[in-house]
């Protein structure tokens, strides 16, 4: 072949590519415009949370499930996550991308504590409440309803600080592993919502004492306002992936979950912020809770500890805290990509979160 | 897709562009100088805009051109976040953030009562349960299921004693068979030797 011939051969190659882009690109703008129909048509919302389950116990809003599994591992494992702000069903979202259906899929006995949604009529219940009369309900009845004589404990978000400070406090319960994901327990080091309720700035008395319970509203504000160019990115991104009916399914799915907030019994509130978020009492082993000291080198048991590179509720450093301060002898601290979310829910973390849980614990339990 | 090296050299651009921008703006913030927009904006859209027209005249609307119009929003929205987040992480911003919220308590307050007091006055004038007698009476609830629950968790430490009781009953029945046992056939070996 000629040097000539050669020069429009490749011409030619580039213009059945750009002819193939091109094709692709508007079979892609018509996918688009239909699912972005079907999303403005369809308004049922789609349906969450697959994994079998079986409510086993109630108090008052919170609710303790136990989820279908082949049970290989005779330690059951309780899941503890935040109270208020969101709901629980991002952990089990759709299939596929669950951390539940991971879970039991790797035969953990998996037990979801559901704090609920709380109203009025609960404002009085505070952190103190949480960790002295429903943790230890919600503990026992995993121990009834398994048989088992010990339980892990996994503690997401605030879930994590509540149990740590329910295991410092009852060191006799029969705890045999402790997780910690992404939870907040030195508060100097929490990042914006650290700079924002500094006691000089936030007065949490006068919030409480006007609004009693914290609106769902004002949650909603609070986290957006923590990342304000979230939505235009969500908005871009649903664009950009608009043409793919998978991304889609997810989209709506979490978007539900991302748009549905709730609210703060006030007391709760009231303690969370002046104790955990001013006075950062829990590192410090100056939390008291019915009279008795926290003090979280009480805690032996094997501590497994897992912080977001990029999160921005609770940064690693405060996260990662948890090690120094427990008395365990087997603790591991990991550091993984991601956001406060994205560590526990979604594709990547079904590439480097999970596995790396369920790898440490399943030999522990 | 596929990059071609224009639109590759016109990413770096773009991406130099917002990382100058980024930082003149935190430097400014973080001295604590008043902003000037209009002054700021002018040479940052400029360079902007003689990037995009460059990238239009020079080179062909390709498909490609979507992936990189979609990377440079995503570079300009991640560069925003960042100036937004130290923006937002100073004492200035929570000072002014906590008296917005001082403020919005104080004009929510009254509004907030009169509303309580007046749906109250309607509701009973009505004959029907106001908001407060509901949120009593859930609250009588929750009070009372803790009761139960109470009275649950005495009643199985009381299982547990009573077990353990009759555990010790039986093991002291027992050890007194075998005491008896054990003299019944000491009384044998004797009256048989």
């Amino acid at each position: 072949m000629t040097g000539g011939s050669a020069k429009a051969g490749e011409g030619h190659g580039v213009q059945a590519d750009l002819l193939a882009q091109g094709q692709e690109e508007l079979s892609r703008n018509l996918l688009r415009m239909q699912n972005f129909a079907t999303i403005l048509l369809n308004q049922e919302e789609p349906k969450v949370g697959p994994t079998p389950r079986e409510e086993i116990y109630r108090k008052n809003k919170s609710r303790l499930y136990r989820y279908a599994s082949t049970r290989r591992h005779p330690t059951p494992l309780l899941f503890v996550p935040n109270l208020g702000i969101s709901r629980p069903y991002i952990f089990d979202l759709l299939p596929g991308s669950s951390f539940i259906e991971y879970m039991t899929r790797q035969g953990f006995d998996f037990y979801l504590l559901d704090w609920g949604v709380f109203g009025p009529e609960d404002n009085h219940l505070t952190v103190e409440d949480c960790v002295t009369r429903i943790l230890p309900r919600m503990v026992k009845k995993v121990l009834e309803s398994s048989g088992a004589r010990e339980l892990s404990v996994l503690g997401y978000c605030m879930g994590a600080p509540l149990s740590a400070s329910f295991l410092a406090l009852y060191p006799d319960v029969p705890v045999k592993n402790f997780v910690n994901m992404a939870g907040p327990i030195d508060f100097s080091q929490v990042g914006l919502f650290g700079c924002w309720l500094r006691p000089k700035y936030f007065d949490a008395d006068r919030f409480v004492d006007t609004l009693g319970q914290i609106p769902a509203d004002l949650v909603k504000v609070g986290f957006k306002l923590l990342k304000p160019t979230m939505d235009l990115s969500t908005a871009l991104n649903l664009w950009w992936n608009l043409w793919n009916d998978s991304y889609v399914r997810s989209f709506r799915a979490l978007n539900q979950w991302a748009n549905e907030y709730v609210p703060f019994p006030g007391e709760f509130f009231r303690q969370w912020v002046k104790e955990f978020y001013q006075e950062n009492r829990l590192i410090r082993g100056e939390l008291s809770l019915r009279g008795t000291a926290v003090r979280l080198d009480t805690i032996r048991c094997p501590v497994f500890v897992v912080g977001a590179k990029e999160d921005n509720i609770a940064p690693p450093a405060c996260v990662r805290a948890l090690i120094d301060a427990v008395g365990s002898q087997d603790k591991e601290y990991v550091e993984l990509p991601g956001g406060h979310i994205s560590l526990i829910a979604g594709r990547g973390a079904s590439i480097h979160c999970w596995p790396k849980v369920s790898t440490w614990l399943a030999p522990r339990s | 897709m596929a990059e071609n090296p224009g639109t590759q050299a016109l990413s770096d651009l773009w991406k130099k562009q917002i990382e100058e921008g980024t930082q003149a703006w935190a430097k400014l913030m973080g001295q604590g100088q008043a902003v000037d927009p209009t002054a700021f904006w002018r040479p940052f859209m400029d360079q902007g805009m003689a990037a995009w027209s460059k990238l239009f005249t020079q080179e062909p609307v390709t498909p490609d051109m979507m992936a990189q119009w979609k990377r440079f929003l995503d570079q300009w929205i991640a560069a925003w976040s960042k100036v937004l987040e130290q923006a937002m992480g100073t004492e200035a911003f929570a000072q002014a953030l906590g008296k917005h919220l001082e403020q919005w308590l104080a004009l929510q307050a009254p509004m907030k009562k009169a509303a309580d007091e007046s749906t109250e006055a309607t509701l009973s004038a009505l004959g029907i349960p106001s908001r407060s007698q509901m949120v009593g009476v859930a609250r009588q609830l929750v009070d009372l299921e803790d009761r139960i629950e109470g009275l649950e968790d005495r009643l199985d430490a009381l299982r547990g004693r009573m077990d353990d009781l009759f555990k010790a009953l039986a093991d002291h029945e027992t050890a007194a068979a075998r005491r008896a046992a054990g003299k019944a056939r000491k009384r044998g070996d004797r009256t048989g030797s």
